[in-house]
């Protein structure tokens, strides 16, 4: 290795590393939920939320008038905030106040923080106030405004982004926009009409070729007549050129990184994934997007920074140096910090520069910490006052009010944790207390109707509602039902992966159709002709003129009556035929038989292409003589040449064009063998499934006459959102093709016979029927029919009418949460209403989605049965007696549990800052490049929520709390799980999910605290004997 | 009265550079809203009284004079970070407009007045920012917007009044102004044209840097419902009297 390419990477090594707080950003058309601070989840929760608020100027809590609001509206409970205020107050003595009381009235009645860190504040000075002196003239300011800019601006802050804070030269956002510009460009999938050319090259070389002038006139000056300089080696330079010492080049580079962090999530995952279309077509990865940042920006700061402002490190050290307090000026005027009294005179004076900056900084300087020292004083007074403490506070001396000081700056840095924690208390409380371990009497007959829904908080609420209105038992599952899958859908060409994005699905599922493929319909056809028209560069100009009024009606449809438009364009539309599932491996009889099938086909389309020829000429000899021949098994005859009607030459030719453009050859056929060996599972490993599925969830005995194995999906209008409201478990899609899968595997005979054989016994009369439980409107719809047993066929009727009225008690339960005016007396109008909403081009919140998750309950169902959790709480059933060896609790926590955990952080980040860590509104979004969604027309990709799923008017609608996970088990198993499962015992232990095992045998709750496990006994129980042992 | 006396006079009170400074520094010395308020009600309406008791039109080199403070005071805006000095500025710029139309000079004090009502409310309404954060200036990065939306909505709505928007009484003069201007002094009606772009321009800046962005959320930075509500109301009236002015002048 050279010593250059040694240096090359590490420079990679150092932007990979750089790269690792900036979460994964997958494209929106499979939105998959995931934690922001994801590459944080090895410190402790509070840690990572501090140094995440640091890196993405994000907050991770929410206002403390928020949490007030909170305490106020019982969220919070009282007796834990009490016990943390208590718990502070006793770490952080200060002699002759009562801290506790100072603390509880601070957080209780005080809106806003009122002991921010500064350096101007000093406790002796404050307490001069307090004794009603005046503040002393700062003795030496230079030195400490000089301390100061050095930790502001001199750490890992970029060049340019410090030059911005002292000169409002606006680099960084004009950066910003050209690195967007180049994003969009290079990135597009499909949404752009004319491309970005060149991109197989790369990123950094496909911008360079179309970059600006400016730019290759840069490069071309660096690269010094030599050949193209590589990423690393622009990197190298420009780092070099701005002066950034090496120590720090990876944290400026996550500081680079974390400034359009959507975008820079989006090429990190790119980079990482496998088999992306897009990443192997145009390829780029973190290095590149580096370079083209750097690049421009030393471009910027060359342009824009004109003395006195500096253009690299050094120059910027020297003027803090030499001039600090001027620097210190500027740094408040431009950095938001300036004392508005003085604003305009700071502004007037840093024009007119010269002598005069020193006496202004000198008044400024004092004036700023007169105020300062004066608001913290009267901060402290008032709140004394409000304590009952405002005698104690006269009789401190320094030391007392430096120590005060202190600690309430660290009790407003932890205040956060502090509400949290009450709020979980809380929340876990009112979960415990209904908690049930008395399970239900024996039954004397087996339920009318068993259903499997996905853990999904959504399924809460309809299961809850369908065991109410009939004799139906459900569970809990995640939705691909343990079977991770593969599915090439009818008439499409790509694969879509059904399972969480944890596991990469080895079984390849085909969708297929009887019906013979027929015309598409006039309305279709039109729709396509009409998109064609909307992309063209110039069609779009004439097309408004000409048939503008046609999109006219079809919004006043959409707009006016959604229901009844969709309903007539539905009856134009082509109807989606029934289809099967290619479930079953094919031998390698089958597999083989294909290919060949698929080789005489292309054949006989390539030699009536290259010859001209009709089919009848054709024949079946003349194809199996070409094949043979192109593969190599046999030489060319001469009967061949006259049969075709060319020359001995041009056969050859024909031949090698088949083995060359028509890849009819020995290789490509292993290859489609090998694909072709991906489709279906094996008998056994159908076996295996639904074994696997079925014991999962605790069902495996008593089997009624119809199991719904239920999938779920959203239906919305216009919405980039959509596939965040579908089955996560499902990577984001729907999940009725995973149900079709399982339930085609379990109707098997042979399947059940052996089932039978490993404890199982599926009677003969059971019955999986696949379905789907649309989330936007809650109906559940049931599919593959024409499969069911004639027998079953009578309870129909019954099973339908008990899916509505659950659907429509859903609903009523659930509208008056999107729509305050909703009666919440009349089921058939809230079903109503929720259907609208799927149908609503202009609705932005067609449902709430997982929005209020809290819970993550892992046990049988009669533990949460007769409580009612409104939808907060994954439900996953787990029965800990069939699970002997703890295998199905730790692929419970290792799959359901770290999805769960992920939706639950994103959901908590974009509730407490929708800005930084969600998409702010959606009425503002702009689709970019068919991959995600932009703020405006030109930004960051927007990688959270958006404020409409997780805000209600402004104020979170979703209660920001951790995952409160339970699991019904005895307590060493449940902790061995834990100990088994190293990504689950490090979110445990970090407290990034808040775990409580609750032991049905000892009737003991076990809650892991931050200190460790703490037990309480369990309201309503009755001891179990443990059974597994 | 004799001519250049009156002139330079007159000069002081629909103030021409340099003696524009002297109104500048002088309103920027009042701490009270309503009293700045008082002064561009009033402070034209005494040039106006002194330019109509001056014998003849204003010499030509006058006028050209007056363009150029306008101009350049419109220019000087667009720097301008602090609300206060804003509007100080573009009172300037618009008063020296008055000198180039010395033909319908009995309506005179009316354009004045319709010129100065929309500087006056907003001076108001820099008023309410200055007492609630201290100033009103870009580089607190108030974010309006999120932290004080009811203030915001005011303020955008001053701006916009202050910029000659319809239906406010200074778009009705400089409409009038430069129908009459069109057909006899060309350059003169692109001179108010370039000057109400340049309001708007720096109009823009000014909201921008005081409403959009993030804030620092504190406690009772916006108004009440009950202030906000009065100042629709004062806006309304605004809009009211604008209409009236248009009235007389169109």
């Amino acid at each position: 290795m050279t010593r250059a390419s040694g240096r090359h990477l590490g420079i990679r090594a150092t932007a990979y590393v750089a790269g690792e707080p900036v979460p994964f950003f997958w494209p929106m058309r499979s939105f998959i939920h995931h934690n922001p601070l994801h590459g944080l989840e090895h410190l402790p929760f509070a840690q990572a939320v501090e140094r995440g608020g640091a890196l993405f100027h994000a907050n991770g809590f929410l206002p403390r008038a928020r949490y007030q609001a909170y305490l106020a509206d019982g969220s919070v409970d009282r007796h834990a905030l009490a016990g943390e205020i208590d718990a502070f107050a006793a770490s952080h003595p200060v002699a002759g106040i009562d801290l506790s009381a100072w603390a509880r009235v601070l957080l209780e009645q005080v809106s806003a923080p009122i002991c921010r860190p500064s350096p101007l504040v000093a406790p002796e000075q404050v307490h001069r106030v307090l004794r009603g002196q005046p503040v002393e003239t700062l003795l030496d300011g230079a030195a400490m405004a000089r301390a100061h800019l050095q930790a502001e601006l001199l750490g890992a802050r970029p060049v340019y982004d410090a030059v911005d804070a002292l000169f409002a030269t606006g680099i960084g956002e004009a950066l910003d926009d050209q690195v967007v510009r180049a994003c969009l460009g290079f990135f597009d999938e499909g949404q752009s009409v004319w491309g970005m050319p060149d991109r197989e090259k790369g990123f950094f070389a496909a911008w360079r070729a179309v970059a600006g002038r400016r730019v290759r006139a840069f490069l071309d000056r660096i690269e010094t007549g030599g050949p193209p300089l590589s990423p690393e080696q622009v990197i190298d330079h420009v780092m070099r050129s701005l002066d950034v010492p090496e120590h720090l080049w990876a944290g400026c580079f996550t500081q680079e990184l974390v400034r359009l962090h959507g975008w820079a999530g989006f090429i990190r995952w790119r980079a990482s994934a496998t088999h992306y279309h897009w990443a192997e077509r145009h390829p780029a990865d973190l290095v590149d997007l580096l370079a083209v940042r750097l690049t421009l920006a030393r471009l910027l700061l060359t342009e824009r920074a004109r003395p006195p402002a500096p253009r690299d490190r050094g120059d910027l050290e020297r003027l803090i140096e030499s001039r600090p307090e001027e620097t210190f000026l500027r740094f408040d005027l431009h950095g938001g910090g300036i004392l508005p009294a003085m604003a305009h005179r700071v502004e007037a004076g840093l024009a007119r520069g010269g002598a005069g900056i020193g006496p202004l900084f000198e008044s400024y300087i004092q004036a700023k910490r007169d105020a300062a020292v004066r608001a913290q004083a009267r901060a402290l007074r008032d709140l004394a006052e409000r304590a009952g403490e405002g005698a104690a506070l006269n009789r401190l001396g320094v030391a007392e009010v430096a120590a005060l000081i202190a600690a309430l700056r660290d009790l407003e840095a932890d205040e956060g944790m502090i509400w949290l924690r009450a709020m979980e208390a809380k929340a876990m409380n009112r979960l415990l207390d209904g908690i049930s371990l008395e399970p239900p009497p024996r039954r004397d007959k087996r339920p009318f109707v068993q259903a499997a829904f996905c853990i999904d908080t959504r399924s809460e609420r309809i299961r809850r509602h369908l065991e109410s209105v009939g004799d139906y038992q459900t569970f809990g599952i995640a939705g691909f039902f343990g079977v991770p899958v593969s599915l090439i859908e009818l008439g499409k060409g790509s694969e879509t992966h059904l399972c969480p994005v944890l596991l990469s699905p080895k079984n390849l599922v085909l969708e297929m159709s009887s019906i013979e493929r027929s015309d598409e319909a006039a309305m279709t056809t039109l729709g396509r002709a009409m998109h064609k028209l909307k992309e063209s560069v110039l069609s779009p100009f004439v097309t408004v003129e000409a048939i503008g009024l046609l999109f006219g009606f079809d919004m006043i449809g959409k707009t006016v009556a959604p229901r009844a438009y969709h309903g007539w364009r539905r009856q134009m539309d082509t109807p989606r035929p029934n289809t099967h599932l290619l479930l079953d491996k094919l031998s390698r009889e089958q597999a083989d038989s294909i290919v060949r099938a698929v080789q005489r086909a292309v054949i006989t389309e390539a030699v009536a292409h290259e010859l001209g020829l009709e089919p009848e000429a054709i024949t079946d000899d003349i194809v199996r003589e070409l094949r043979e021949a192109a593969l190599g098994n046999a030489d060319l005859d001469t009967d061949l040449a006259v049969a075709l009607s060319v020359g001995e030459t041009r056969l050859r030719e024909i031949v090698m064009r088949l083995r060359t453009t028509y890849r009819i050859n020995a290789s490509f056929a292993e290859f489609q063998m090998e694909q072709l060996g991906r489709i279906g599972f094996s008998l056994e490993e159908q076996v295996g499934f639904v074994r696997q599925a079925l014991s999962s969830i605790g069902l495996t005995e008593d089997f009624s006459r119809l199991i719904l194995l239920v999938g779920h999906g959203s239906s919305s209008e216009n919405n980039p959102y959509e596939s965040a409201l579908d089955c996560g478990a499902c990577g984001g899609n729907h999940g009725l093709t995973s149900a079709r899968v399982l339930a085609q595997m379990a109707n098997k005979p042979e399947v059940r016979r052996r089932l039978a054989e490993r404890g199982i016994p599926i009677p003969d009369d059971a019955w999986f029927v696949p379905a789907m439980h649309n989330t936007t409107t809650d109906e559940i719809r049931l599919y593959d029919l024409e499969l069911l047993p004639t027998m079953h066929l009578v309870y129909l009727d019954r099973l339908r009418a008990g899916l509505t009225s659950a659907a429509r008690l859903c609903a009523q339960e659930r509208l008056p949460s999107l729509d305050v005016t909703a009666d919440r007396h009349d089921p058939g109008a809230a079903f109503r209403g929720t259907r609208r909403n799927a149908l609503d081009w202009s609705q932005v919140r067609p449902e709430w989605g997982l929005a209020r998750n809290a819970y993550f309950i892992i046990g049988r169902r009669f533990l949460t049965q007769s409580l009612g959790l409104d939808g907060r709480a994954f439900l996953h059933s787990y029965d800990y007696r069939v699970d002997t060896r703890g295998r199905l609790l730790e692929n419970i926590l290792a799959g359901p549990l770290v999805v769960g955990q992920w939706i639950n952080m994103e959901h908590y980040f974009s509730a407490v800052d929708n800005d930084r860590f969600g998409a702010g509104s959606k009425a503002y979004h702009n689709v970019a490049g068919r991959l995600g969604v932009m703020t405006g027309n030109l930004g960051d990709l927007r990688t959270g929520l958006p404020a409409q799923t997780v805000l209600d008017k402004g104020a979170p609608y979703h209660q920001p709390l951790r995952l409160i996970t339970v699991i019904e088990a005895p307590v060493d198993q449940a902790r061995a799980a834990i100990d088994h499962v190293v990504a689950v015992k490090r979110l445990v232990r970090n407290g990034w999910v808040r775990m409580v095992i609750v032991d049905p045998v000892t009737a003991i709750t076990h809650i892991y605290d931050e200190s460790g496990w703490v037990q309480r006994p369990v309201a309503h129980a009755v001891r179990e004997e443990l059974i597994a042992s | 009265m004799a001519t250049l006396p009156t002139y330079a006079l007159a000069a002081l009170f629909l103030p021409l550079f340099p003696l524009s400074i002297v109104f500048n520094r002088g309103l920027s010395a009042l701490r009270r809203d309503w009293m700045r308020a008082l002064v561009l009600l009033v402070w034209p309406q005494a040039g106006v009284w002194i330019l109509s008791h001056a014998h003849g039109a204003p010499p030509g080199w006058l006028n050209v004079w007056a363009a150029l403070t306008a101009l350049l005071y419109a220019y000087r805006a667009l720097a301008v970070r602090e609300a206060g000095i804003w509007i100080g500025f573009v009172a300037v710029s618009a008063w020296a407009l008055l000198w180039a139309d010395p033909a319908r000079s009995h309506l005179l004090a009316i354009q004045a007045l319709g010129l100065s009502l929309p500087l006056a409310v907003a001076v108001l309404v820099t008023g309410v920012l200055e007492r609630r954060f201290g100033a009103a200036h870009t580089a607190l990065r108030l974010g309006l917007a999120t932290t004080a939306p009811r203030l915001a909505a005011l303020f955008v709505i001053a701006i916009l009044a202050v910029v000659a928007t319809p239906v406010f009484s200074n778009f009705f003069v400089l409409v009038a102004a430069v129908a009459r201007q069109a057909p006899v002094m060309p350059a003169m009606a692109l001179t108010v044209l370039a000057v109400w772009i340049l309001w708007a321009w720096s109009g823009a800046r000014l909201v921008r840097g005081m409403v959009a962005g993030p804030g620092r959320p504190a406690a009772g930075a916006d108004l009440t419902p009950a202030a906000a509500w009065a100042y629709a109301v004062l806006f309304v009236g605004l809009a009211g009297a604008g209409i009236s002015v248009g009235g007389l002048l169109l």
